[in-house]
């Protein structure tokens, strides 16, 4: 695994597969890394669909399916007794 | 089926860890700030609406109501997106918790309060008497007052709970009877499914209408103390 470029600052398109568990590993896991995470996340989506001089439905429309989808995977619990099955 | 009706209400929590504080942050990732002279698409559409509102909303204001003005477009935004994000299916309302209505109503109301019994005492004093009352009924009509002020926060809080909570209910409901129509009568499940459309319609109306409601009480009670 001798690779010029040390394999901590690789994006992870660019790891090799072998490399992967030591990449993870040597990720900033500090309270300051995890919402600098977030921050780059955000502006990552926010710049590519809404931030255009043209936006469309499809940017805001996206974050509420997202929405939905976190919300019935929190209430699956509830929602699993309501299926049409025979046995429950 | 009873208790099925009433676990979309309970606050949700993720192992203990109540997600609730989340789920009322969420609106504010929905109204980016605007940091240009043109912005785009989404950030024009929602400066057009603000002024518009606050503009309307500030119209009956004097200087000293008009420093309230960003607490009250803040609370017309809040509510109308929380309750119409309400509406998107599975989704938790946290206006349907009377703990968080009171923990809004009740604040403003005494800010209203406080601030005219400290600039206008008299004034405000004198609000608790309507003119042209005859003099034996006045006691009784003192008493009738102080109790009509004290209820104006718990009116807002239980107004907005009730409404928004009545119309999710109704929702689950109607769409329930629709569900279990289908085997029995294909037009009755029809007809049910009409009536669920027009209900959504006026939830979406509702959700709107409440914040506006909410925000123009608390605006009425700030011209009455300013």
């Amino acid at each position: 695994m001798a690779s010029p470029v040390p394999v901590k600052e690789k994006k992870l398109m660019e790891v090799k597969l072998g490399e992967l568990p030591g990449w993870i590993l040597m990720q900033d896991f500090t309270p300051k890394g995890i919402a600098g995470a977030f921050q780059r996340g955000y502006y990552r989506y926010y710049n590519k669909y809404i931030n255009v001089k043209k936006g469309g439905f499809a940017g805001i429309s996206m974050v509420l399916a997202a929405y939905v989808l976190f919300n019935y995977c929190h209430s699956y619990k509830e929602l699993k007794h309501e299926r049409l099955r025979k046995y429950h | 089926m009873n208790e099925n009706l009433f676990a979309s209400f309970a606050a949700p929590s993720m192992m203990g860890l109540p997600i609730v504080v989340l789920i009322v942050m969420f609106p504010s990732i929905l109204f980016p700030t605007p940091n240009r002279l043109i912005n785009n698409r989404l950030i024009s559409i929602q400066q057009w609406l603000i002024q518009l509102t606050s503009k309307q909303m500030l119209a009956i204001h004097n200087q000293k109501g008009r420093t309230w003005a960003l607490m009250l477009m803040s609370l017309i935004l809040f509510i109308g997106s929380t309750n119409l994000l309400g509406l998107l299916p599975h989704s938790f309302t946290p206006t349907t918790q009377l703990s968080m209505n009171l923990g809004m109503a009740i604040p403003l109301w005494a800010g209203t309060v406080i601030t005219g019994f400290r600039y206008k005492t008299k004034a405000s004093l004198a609000h608790f008497l309507p003119q042209g009352t005859p003099l034996p009924l006045i006691p009784m009509l003192v008493v009738i007052e102080t109790i009509s002020l004290f209820i104006q926060p718990m009116a807002l809080a239980v107004r907005l709970t009730a409404n928004i909570t009545a119309g999710h209910l109704l929702i689950h409901l109607i769409g329930g009877a629709t569900l279990a129509l289908i085997n029995i009568s294909a037009t009755t499940a029809f007809i049910t499914f009409i009536i669920l459309i027009l209900l959504t319609i006026l939830e979406f109306a509702v959700a709107l209408i409440q914040a506006y409601v909410f925000t123009l009480l608390v605006s009425l009670y700030l011209h009455d103390n300013t």
